[in-house]
């Protein structure tokens, strides 16, 4: 596992798996983005939502993989750090309701068979996902300056 | 007064201080440049890789780019504030930086990229049918991926060095 003690140790190391980190955060959160702008109506109100999320889901799973997989590479090189550390915590209870709620979303918005749903809902199930999102985000940033 | 000096009177004025030092307001910046990433460069790749036919697929490349680039333009509004602000506190430091300088040189090629789509393949673009992107406008998509990639490692590589 010479990559781990590359990341933690190496002058570059860090720097570059963070920045791959930060590149499937982009293409995960711009997929997430994109969904839940058209569910509460901000965006591509012509495509129909199962059809979207079905577009979208391989670079939904491809970013999400590319987050998961830099970031656990990150975490093993230290892993009492991020143990010990209250944002890594609130990151990763919220990354798992992220992905339930993602989940469950798209099984009940986004399936050919769904039932319409009134404006109110929808941007209330945006803006929850949304918010479960980013504050995975916030979280992850916080570890730097919060103990 | 030279680009360098102007650079390390920029980080010395009071402003730049009080937010380099700020508890919060620092990381707040900071947190802010990182998560606009996705509603910024997000939406721009969302775009750049329909272009090249990997997502949504039948859907008119003109409605994709403007319903993308709503959104996008507020990304980049909250990215030029914040990289600003960012900037401000590390000014003298990031002027001989090798990454920042990188990072610069990348966005001015993103411009122009864009300013190139813009006047050759944008006005064409009503004309296009679904699915079949010009050659050219392709190679734009391409530029445009790879450079922003760029400038994410970069400008989280240049972070590690102040």
């Amino acid at each position: 596992m010479q990559i781990i003690v590359w990341i933690r140790d190496s002058q570059y190391g860090m720097p570059i798996a963070q920045s791959v980190h930060l590149v499937g955060l982009t293409l995960l959160l711009a997929t997430v983005l994109v969904l839940n702008l058209r569910l509460a109506g901000g965006a591509l109100k012509d495509s129909p939502l199962d059809w979207l999320a079905q577009q979208l889901r391989p670079w939904m799973i491809g970013g999400l993989a590319v987050v998961v997989l830099s970031g656990a590479l990150i975490f093993v090189g230290t892993p009492e750090k991020y143990l010990a550390s209250n944002p890594f915590r609130v990151k990763m209870l919220t990354l798992f309701l992220a992905i339930l709620f993602q989940y469950g979303m798209l099984r009940r918005f986004a399936a050919p068979d769904s039932a319409p749903r009134s404006r109110a809902v929808r941007l209330m199930v945006a803006a929850l996902s949304l918010t479960l999102w980013f504050t995975v985000g916030w979280a992850g940033r916080a570890i730097a300056f919060i103990p | 007064m030279s680009l360098a000096e102007w650079f390390q009177w920029l980080e010395q004025t009071p402003a730049s201080t009080a937010i380099a030092e700020s508890i919060w307001l620092f990381p707040l910046l900071e947190g802010s440049h990182i998560l606009a990433l996705p509603l910024s460069v997000g939406m721009i790749v969302m775009f750049d890789l329909h272009l090249l036919g990997l997502t949504l697929a039948g859907s008119r490349a003109a409605t994709v780019m403007t319903e993308m680039l709503r959104w996008s333009k507020i990304g980049f509004a909250v990215m030029f504030i914040t990289g600003g602000l960012l900037l401000m506190c590390h000014a003298g430091r990031a002027y001989g930086n090798p990454f920042f300088r990188a990072k610069m040189i990348f966005l001015l090629v993103l411009g122009i990229n864009a300013a190139v789509y813009q006047v050759v393949f944008f006005p064409k673009m009503p004309q296009w049918t679904a699915g079949r992107t010009p050659a050219g406008a392709r190679f734009c998509a391409v530029l445009s991926l790879i450079v922003w990639i760029g400038v994410i490692v970069c400008g989280r590589t240049m972070a590690y060095q102040f």
